[in-house]
């Protein structure tokens, strides 16, 4: 008995310990936290808000690109405000982004020297407790206490996992350790008790090279950034080998990469189908937001394997070819931002010589972005009375060479057993 | 001496033929006449055409409405006749040929002429719907995404067949009102080996697709042959129902294929987005019997793509500047 008492006595005083610190880290660093707001030039009304936080004595402040993107994208049609936590209202100007990071350095005018938070040296340990500072809806400022759960590996750009509630709103606000020192920013939710952070390194890097050489331009700084990411992603994924699976009587190729996952699904169940139907589809978890209407940096696949049960060729193909209408590209992009598909199809057989397929391929270039197109590629297998095998793929913001050489890569992958 | 009166419509459309040997002629509405005519607005003995040993002459014997010379308002009494005049009486008209009027030259029978005799055959005409309904229910069958009776694929097919054969019964008809022989049976024998060739136009046209590259588009040319046929058919079907000059058949042949095909071509424009964000492919494939173009090698296809980074690149320039 006095050991459960004790027990609870401990986890008790634990608990208020923990409210008490985040009371008092809250209180220290209120006057360095901001709600950034979007504002629409033409209705004066705020179109979207996220949080901030002051990183330097002279009022440079980190957030989301997120955040800022309709600024960053339309500077004429949106103005950036800060409110701080007396209520105070001013300007920002947008300094730096990283795109692919979602982070972005705003400024305020100070004519004094301000209170900042203070970036830790290194990274959480798996456990810790942190706290999430934000303002979510719009409610107010809070914090909320949570914790550190490593790098999501499933992720080609480094996410910290985060076990505490990240809701809109709070998106650019810091995450802090018990020094009060910056471990995170807010960036992404993934429901109930799942967030997802930035990690502070990605922020020192910006800053860095932000203090080395401020950029000349906000969008040629968001070009090289894609450029140079597209690169980095594209190489990961075609320089480990791929391993073959098999679906049904086919082989496709299988990614030794962690942050391309697979899913998959049949109609096996359904016995009056007049075809078997199996797909495997793969796809990159994140892509890269650009504005709301724009992302970038996809890389999904799909592969189906069908076998006619009964039928004769001519009604399997009829039926095979309904499945090759209507593919569309995975990312989002409007008419400002690319240009429609050119296509190519062919009848291509692999260097095996043992499948032969028709192939499509078709392209958009970006219009803001020179070098970078969307990619979508699509191959029928016509070998074959009775099956048929799909494969398909969509690359979102890749220069050409980089599609090439994984279209090359990918249609030599895929092939009948 | 020889004369001969013709009823004509307003739109010169011959309605009756009559021919004297006399010198005198009487119109009216009175039975007494040579030309008894009906029209209300007609006296009973409205107009008689003397030979006076030289020349026809109109003579109007007080008529109320009068008589005129065709549509003019110049009073046709006493008018010497020459071969071809037109008179009003009424509202009805009258036109009075000489035995010397030229004709026109014989129209020799045509190529055509034979075509038509062969499909007019029974076995033929036979053979034509049968197997139009046949590929009508293959291509319902073969559409079908699950299982399809046959009774489903005999009803599907005969609606099919009785709905493509109302144009040529449409045709017949129209003919029918313009006084024209009907000849429903020629018009159906026509029609429907047309729709037979277009069905192989279709085959035709997937093979071509599917066997040629993007490299090799022939996609435009191709298009063309069923607009030749559709052509081809309706200038047959006016050629079947009515008498007209070769030159206002093939105007009329065009504007209906004009209009069928241009009008359609309308509407899809009408309907395409501004921008589109779906690509637009050609998605033919064929079971491998239909495989006759050798593939290509995937290093020669990521070689053909590389016109389109160009092409879009080049647009995407354009649009900034």
């Amino acid at each position: 008995m006095k050991v459960v008492i004790s027990l609870l006595l401990l986890l008790l005083s634990s608990f208020s310990h923990s409210a008490e610190q985040a009371e008092q880290i809250f209180n220290q660093l209120a006057p360095s936290l901001y709600q950034i707001r979007l504002i629409d030039k033409a209705s004066g009304e705020k179109s979207s808000i996220g949080s901030g936080f002051q990183i330097t004595a002279d009022g440079l402040i980190a957030t989301n690109y997120h955040v800022v993107s309709g600024f960053a994208r339309y500077p004429h049609k949106y103005q950036l405000e800060y409110l701080d936590n007396q209520g105070n209202k001013a300007e920002l100007t947008l300094e730096s982004v990283d795109i692919i990071n979602d982070l972005a350095l705003v400024k305020r005018a100070t004519t004094t020297k301000m209170p900042y938070f203070t970036i830790a040296q290194k990274p959480p340990i798996k456990g810790e407790e942190i706290y999430s500072l934000g303002n979510p809806h719009d409610l107010g400022m809070i914090v909320v206490p949570g914790t550190y759960n490593g790098l999501k590996i499933e992720s080609f750009s480094d996410r910290i996992h985060f076990t505490g509630a990240v809701n809109p709103g709070m998106s650019g606000g810091p995450v802090v350790n018990a020094q009060a020192e910056v471990v995170g920013i807010n960036v992404a939710t993934s429901g109930n008790q799942i967030g997802f952070l930035v990690p502070h390194q990605k922020l020192v890097d910006l800053f860095t090279s932000y203090q080395q050489s401020p950029p000349q331009s906000i969008e040629k700084q968001m070009h090289e950034q894609l450029l140079a990411n597209q690169q980095a992603l594209i190489s990961a994924i075609l320089a480990e080998p791929w391993q073959q699976k098999p679906l049904g009587n086919a082989v496709i190729p299988d990614f030794n990469v962690p942050f391309i996952r697979c899913w998959g699904e049949s109609n096996a169940d359904r016995s009056d189908a007049l075809v078997l139907l199996v797909v495997t589809s793969c796809a990159l978890e994140e892509d890269t937001y650009i504005d709301n209407s724009f992302s970038t940096d996809v890389v999904e696949m799909e592969f189906r394997y069908m076998k006619s049960k009964k039928l004769n060729a001519l009604k399997f193909y009829n039926i095979y070819q309904q499945q090759l209408y209507r593919v569309g590209p995975d990312n989002q992009a409007g008419k400002d931002d690319v240009t429609e598909f050119q296509c190519h199809h062919d009848l291509v057989t692999n260097s095996a010589k043992n499948t032969d397929s028709k192939a499509i391929f078709c392209t958009r270039a970006y219009k803001k972005f020179p070098q970078l197109y969307d990619v979508l590629y699509l191959s029928a297998s016509v070998d074959k009375n009775d099956q048929a095998l799909i494969s398909h793929f969509t690359l979102a913001g890749v220069t050409q060479a980089s599609a090439a050489a994984f279209t090359k890569q990918f249609m030599e992958a895929v092939s009948w057993k | 001496m020889e004369i001969i009166i013709e009823e004509i419509g307003r739109n010169k459309k011959l309605l009756a033929r009559h021919k004297f040997l006399t010198n005198k002629v009487t119109l009216g509405r009175g039975y007494n006449n040579s030309v008894i005519l009906s029209d209300p607005h007609i006296c009973p003995e409205h107009l008689s055409i003397e030979f006076d040993g030289e020349n026809w002459l109109v003579k109007d014997n007080n008529s109320i409405n009068g008589s005129f010379l065709a549509e003019s308002k110049q009073n046709a009494d006493q008018h010497i006749i020459h071969s071809g005049d037109i008179i009003r009486l009424g509202k009805s008209f009258i036109r009075i040929i000489l035995p010397n009027h030229p004709v026109e030259s014989t129209v020799p029978f045509s190529f055509f002429e034979g075509l038509i005799d062969f499909l007019r055959k029974p076995l033929i005409i036979a053979f034509n719907i049968a197997f139009f309904t046949l590929i009508a229910g293959l291509m319902f069958y073969l559409n079908q995404p699950s299982d399809v009776n046959f009774t489903q694929v005999i009803v599907r097919a005969i609606g099919i067949t009785l709905m493509f054969a109302t144009w040529p019964v449409m045709i017949a008809l129209i003919s029918h009102f313009n006084k024209h022989e009907a000849r429903i049976v020629t018009q159906l024998a026509v029609s429907f080996a047309f729709f037979n060739l277009m069905w192989f136009s279709d085959v035709f046209e997937s093979i071509v697709a599917f066997n040629l590259s993007a490299n090799w588009s022939l996609d435009n040319l191709i298009a063309l042959v069923p607009i030749a046929l559709a052509f081809l058919m309706i200038w047959l079907n006016c050629y079947i129902g009515f008498h007209m000059s070769k030159r206002k058949r093939t105007i009329i042949a065009l504007s209906i294929t004009t209009v069928l095909f241009g009008g359609g071509y309308m509407i899809q424009l009408s309907k395409q987005p501004d921008f589109s964000v779906l690509p637009n492919y050609d998605a033919t494939i064929m079971n491998p019997v239909f495989k006759f173009a050798p593939s290509s090698s995937v290093d020669e296809f990521i070689e053909d793509t590389n016109r389109l980074f160009e092409k879009t690149a080049k647009e995407a320039q354009k649009n900034k500047e």
